[in-house]
């Protein structure tokens, strides 16, 4: 796959920020700073989907991640007290021995990764590499035969018809393997994150723990009294 | 500036000896004007790596799910470069890598909200987020 001069101009804009967003989301020492920057990398991402014809992903990217997952990211954060990190009072590494220990195996990931995608992209080059402007025509006379959208400036890309086809041709049994993954997902999260009264409230705790639990909280008293008479 | 030192360097690394008519500097011209699939590939390890680094460094466990998102984003970007050269080449099923993506993408949702559960209930038993002081488990 090759793109050619404007799209490769966006292509470096775009990779190279999320990278470098993705490590300021490493490196800071704010929480909510590392999830904003962790939002724009994965835009980038979503922006370089975009550049390889994956134009539903890329929508679905930004409305999950960006729109659902990073909101939550950011509502836990708000939960959880984070000042001490703030204020610069704590390490927010771990010890020097684990940092050096996992800098070295990266480091070695990283030689490993560049060495199998050069090996790769070597054989791929002498096995089949079509010829840029050769690849560029065809694209373009892929997207002129695309319909044309309303105002008639742009073309209206197939992917998304593309996907679903698949999804539900190809796919659909996953596809509602997901649907339950999800919904175990909703249940699980709701049952973890109730509180003790949340719990007791439900008749949903173990009468032991009640009764040790009742003697701090005055309001898990009456709970423990209704759940005695029973 | 720091565009063409980095593509230079990512050029180097990949490249170095496939090519021998133009010369070197031609050969980075071209590979720096037509980004291919190798180039995605090197965003995606290069993301991957970022992540991985994360979750081994990081004290704070909500940061630490980030980077797993990080390293989730990195194999969708894999999976759609992958997907697109397969439709270049005419492959038969091109569009299986986007299919992939789209459920890497629902098991990250699934994940994120199991696991931030997960933490609010650590949170409100330990009253800690940093993952060297939750070690009940430990022997």
């Amino acid at each position: 796959m090759q793109l050619s001069s404007w799209e490769s101009v966006f292509f470096w804009i775009f990779g190279i920020t999320a990278i470098f967003a993705g490590l300021l989301t490493v490196m800071a020492r704010n929480a909510v700073h590392s999830a904003l920057f962790l939002i724009s990398s994965l835009v980038s991402v979503a922006a370089l989907f975009v550049l390889s014809g994956a134009e539903f992903i890329a929508g679905v990217q930004i409305l999950v991640y960006v729109g659902g997952v990073m909101v939550l990211f950011l509502f836990v954060i708000m939960l959880v007290n984070v000042g001490a990190e703030e204020r610069g009072s704590d390490e927010i590494f771990n010890n020097q021995r684990q940092v050096t220990a996992s800098l070295i195996f990266c480091f070695l990931l990283v030689l490993g990764i560049l060495y199998a995608v050069n090996k790769g992209s070597t054989v791929l080059l002498k096995q089949n590499q079509p010829d840029a402007e050769q690849l560029s025509e065809q694209q373009s006379q892929q997207d002129g035969a695309l319909k044309k959208s309303a105002t008639g400036t742009s073309r209206i890309s197939k992917d998304t018809e593309a996907v679903g086809n698949v999804l539900y041709r190809y796919a659909s049994l996953p596809f509602e393997i997901a649907s339950i993954l999800l919904l175990v997902a909703i249940i699980g999260s709701v049952m973890l994150a109730r509180t003790l009264k949340q719990e007791a409230s439900a008749d949903d705790l173990d009468p032991e723990t009640l009764r040790e639990e009742s003697i701090h909280d005055p309001e898990l008293i009456q709970l423990e009294a209704a759940a005695s008479q029973e | 500036m720091v565009n063409h030192l980095f593509s230079a360097i990512l050029f180097f690394l990949q490249e170095s000896g496939t090519e021998v008519s133009t010369g070197a500097f031609g050969a980075m011209k071209e590979g720096v004007r037509h980004p291919d699939l190798s180039k995605f590939l090197v965003i995606g390890a290069l993301l991957f790596i970022i992540g991985v680094a994360g979750v081994l460094t990081r004290r704070n466990i909500i940061v630490i799910f980030m980077s797993i998102e990080l390293i989730l984003n990195a194999a969708n970007l894999n999976f759609i470069a992958m997907s697109r050269y397969l439709q270049q080449t005419g492959s038969a099923n091109a569009i299986a890598g986007q299919i992939f993506a789209v459920f890497v993408i629902v098991v990250a949702a699934a994940e994120a909200a199991i696991g931030l559960g997960i933490v609010i209930a650590l949170y409100r038993n330990k009253e800690t987020i940093w993952v060297d002081e939750i070690d009940l488990l430990k022997w």
